[in-house]
Formats: structure tokens, C-alpha cells, sequence
């Protein structure tokens, strides 16, 4: 009998997928499934969370980008 | 705010969430194929692996009764 886990499947790009693989490896408490290099499977209550620290990723990414609202 | 939007924008680009149900540990690849094949044609499939013997589907109810039925006939 298959088994049938419930989950949040999540389609991204490989860079994104990486970052999310990195913040799981702290805890393992993210992944339910890898299942290939742009798909994962993820628990439902950690949905919120996860956007949270990609978005923190991101906001750290484009930091060099705002000296130069401020230079003028 | 102007921040905000953006990140937010990126991110809905970037990652496309659905939630739903991943089926694995099928007893034969046989089994795994028609329960995906089925999944495909009521528009329920949204990845599946030949490979990894396993799919993802948004809806389940109509699967636990294809599999129940299945059982059944035999």
C-alpha cells in the first residue's frame, strides 16, 4: 500500500532551492521530500517560515544596491 | 514598501507553492502507474517521477478510492 504524506510541493529555481536545502540542513525540520533539482516537498506549517528567511536572503542579496538611493 | 513589493514579487516568480499530497512506497511500478496515470487524467498530477516511483498530486480523495477499488477487483 502506497503511502500518501501531505505537504506543500514547492517549484523554484535551483538557486532558490539550494538556499532552502542549506536553512533544512540545520534542523532537517523543513524537507519531506527532494525531489529534483527545481521540485521539493515541504512541510505545511513551515511554508510561512521558509518565505520568511528567503525573503531575509533576498533582503541581504540586494543590500549593495541601496548606498546608491542615498548617494545624491 | 516599495522593498516590499519588490521582494514579494520576486519571490512569487521565483517559488510556486501547492499543497497537496506525495504518494510513494508503491508496492509495484505497476501499482505506481496506473494511480499516476490515473492522477494525470483527472487533472489532479502535478509532478511525478518514473525514477523516484512517486508523484505529487493537489487532491486525494478521488485516488483513495481509485486505490480502494482496485483492491477490491482483485
Amino acid at each position: 500500500m502506497p503511502r500518501a504524506i501531505r505537504g506543500v510541493l514547492i517549484e523554484c529555481e535551483p538557486a532558490i532551492k539550494s538556499i532552502i536545502v542549506h536553512l533544512d540542513s540545520a534542523n532537517n525540520d523543513i524537507i519531506i521530500e527532494d525531489l529534483d533539482e527545481s521540485h521539493l516537498v515541504v512541510k505545511e506549517n513551515m511554508v510561512h517560515l521558509l518565505k520568511q528567511k528567503l525573503e531575509d536572503r533576498l533582503k541581504e542579496t540586494y543590500r549593495p544596491e541601496e548606498p546608491l538611493a542615498d548617494s545624491e | 514598501v516599495v522593498d516590499q513589493i519588490r521582494l514579494w514579487q520576486l519571490e512569487n516568480e521565483r517559488m510556486r507553492t501547492t499543497p497537496g499530497f506525495l504518494f510513494k512506497d508503491f508496492d509495484t511500478y505497476d501499482e505506481y502507474q496506473a494511480l499516476s496515470s490515473y492522477a494525470e487524467e483527472i487533472g489532479v498530477l502535478e509532478w511525478k517521477s518514473d525514477k523516484k516511483v512517486m508523484f505529487f498530486v493537489s487532491k486525494y480523495e478521488q485516488l483513495r478510492d481509485f486505490l480502494k477499488s482496485r483492491k477490491s477487483s482483485k
